[in-house]
């Protein structure tokens, strides 16, 4: 077990390495300075202020984190609603059905127009994004737990909160976090969109402005760690699915 | 002695009209062909049927007083998938006594039930990695684990292999001697039928004939394994198909 989980690792460096590989022949190639050595890159990472950098990672991770979030709750209280009483479902159904094609990115300027351009906007944005993926698979997930399942709780007298947190909300999980791992990498890339007005923290904010400087070691760097936050992310959500989704091995 | 009194009158096609009283403390083995509605009885007696016309009295009191603790054991052994063994007992129990009992006792009672089932070493396991025999201990333990003063079984031991199904059996009215609660135990074998019940309901296959009530007190009073060597188990046998033949 422990033997595998090394070798995983070992194979995710080494596709890093040769991906730094290919970065750096590219570089060669082109002799240019708008894609700069690897090394330089690295470098200039190494150099950032420790302090600036995590305050800029943490405006991002707290914007995520608020707009998962509210997702999560909005989002699972309206599918619940929709997978558990047929009359909601018929209600809201068409109304999810009509503005789920809605390109919600297209939205940013509506949002802005009415949130204006601090932190609501940004959170509003990601949560937006989310929530029409998490309400169609939370109903889903919720639908596609056998009616029998209850029947145990039923005959003891479980009023529907025991219901709820013994049988509706486990069995949807998985459901649940595998539509956040899909959606994650939406809501990082609208995060981007967002951080790029109205702020003067954020990776988003922090790439656009290196780009702007002309200094693009700086930038290279910022994609970098943008991206290794959007991993982290990845890691955390495969946590969660590892720590509850034991039973089904 | 109290009386279990359970009255069932529905106009619906599912289950014909249907008036008994049974005592309170036995084992009531129930068969019936497919389509008699065995298992509603069962489901409405479980409190899984939204409505129902008639009454369903047990001492006089309504089914669904809180007092009266139903213990369940379906075909499908109803474990949650997501919670361990000891989780899917323990979450039983909180639901039925709320908070009127200590943590330790609950474990105890827990580990106690396990024990009697010969599974305490399969306490932190989750069902799906256990075998239908397993599974079927677990969900009878827990059945037991709430004291129940009902308890209700749709076609438990059905599809499990011959050899585990009987030493289920042997389990099952082991418990039971222990705990003697009132047991309606639904199934489509006679001869579970004649091993395990003190009286055998056949319910007929026409909505509009009444159930047949057949004693098989001499039977439930021997010993479990010498039942079916018996000449009474062959005489009730005969006993049984002869009505089988009349009614389905």
């Amino acid at each position: 077990m422990k033997k595998r989980k090394l070798h995983q690792v070992f194979r995710l460096l080494l596709v890093f390495f040769c991906m730094n590989v290919v970065w750096y022949i590219a570089y060669l190639l082109m002799n240019h300075p708008i894609l700069p050595s690897p090394l330089v890159v690295y470098q200039a990472m190494g150099e950032l202020g420790g302090r600036d950098l995590a305050l800029n990672v943490g405006y991002s991770l707290m914007r995520i984190f608020a707009g998962v979030l509210l997702a999560l709750l909005i989002g699972l209280m309206i599918g619940l609603l929709m997978g558990r009483s047929a009359t909601w479902n018929k209600l809201l159904d068409p109304v999810v059905y009509l503005t789920y094609p809605v390109p919600k990115i297209a939205l940013l300027p509506v949002v802005m127009l009415f949130f204006g351009l601090g932190e609501t906007s940004k959170i509003l944005m990601i949560m937006l994004i989310l929530l029409f993926q998490i309400i169609i698979s939370v109903r889903d997930g919720v639908k596609s737990i056998p009616d029998n399942t209850y029947d145990v709780l039923t005959s003891l007298g479980a009023g529907s909160a025991q219901k709820f947190w013994n049988v509706t909300l486990p069995g949807a999980l998985s459901v649940i976090l595998s539509t956040i791992r899909i959606s994650l990498g939406t809501a990082i890339s609208v995060l981007f969109f967002t951080e790029i007005y109205g702020t003067d923290h954020g990776m988003g904010f922090f790439i656009m402005d290196a780009w702007l400087r002309l200094d693009y070691p700086e930038m290279y760097a910022g994609i970098m760690l943008f991206s290794l936050v959007g991993f982290v992310l990845f890691l955390l959500v495969d946590l969660l699915d590892y720590k509850f989704m034991k039973w089904r091995n | 002695m109290k009386d279990l009194e359970v009255e069932y009158k529905s106009g619906q096609l599912a289950l014909g009209r249907m008036n008994f009283t049974l005592p309170e403390h036995g084992i009531y083995t129930v068969i019936g062909p497919s389509g008699s509605g065995k298992s509603t009885l069962l489901r409405a007696i479980a409190g899984l049927l939204p409505a129902y016309q008639g009454e369903l009295l047990f001492n006089g009191k309504s089914l669904r007083d809180k007092a009266t603790l139903v213990g369940l054991v379906p075909q499908n052994y109803g474990l949650l998938p997501w919670k361990t063994v000891q989780a899917n007992i323990r979450m039983a129990m909180k639901i039925a006594h709320r908070s009127t009992e200590s943590k330790a006792k609950q474990e105890e009672g827990i580990t106690r039930w396990l024990t009697a089932m010969g599974i305490p070493e399969l306490a932190e396991r989750y069902p799906l990695s256990l075998s239908g025999g397993q599974q079927q201990r677990v969900a009878i333990a827990r059945a037991f684990a709430i004291l129940p003063t009902i308890l209700l079984l749709d076609e438990p031991f059905s599809a499990l292999d011959a050899i585990t199904r009987e030493a289920l059996q042997q389990l099952f009215l082991d418990s039971w001697l222990a705990n003697p609660a009132t047991a309606l135990f639904v199934t489509h074998d006679v001869e579970e039928a004649i091993l395990l019940g003190q009286k055998i309901i056949i319910m007929p296959s026409s909505k509009q004939d009444s159930p047949v009530f057949v004693d098989n007190e001499t039977l439930f009073g021997m010993q479990h394994g010498e039942k079916r060597d018996s000449d009474e188990f062959f005489e009730q046998m005969k006993r049984i198909r002869k009505v089988m033949q009349e009614k389905w």
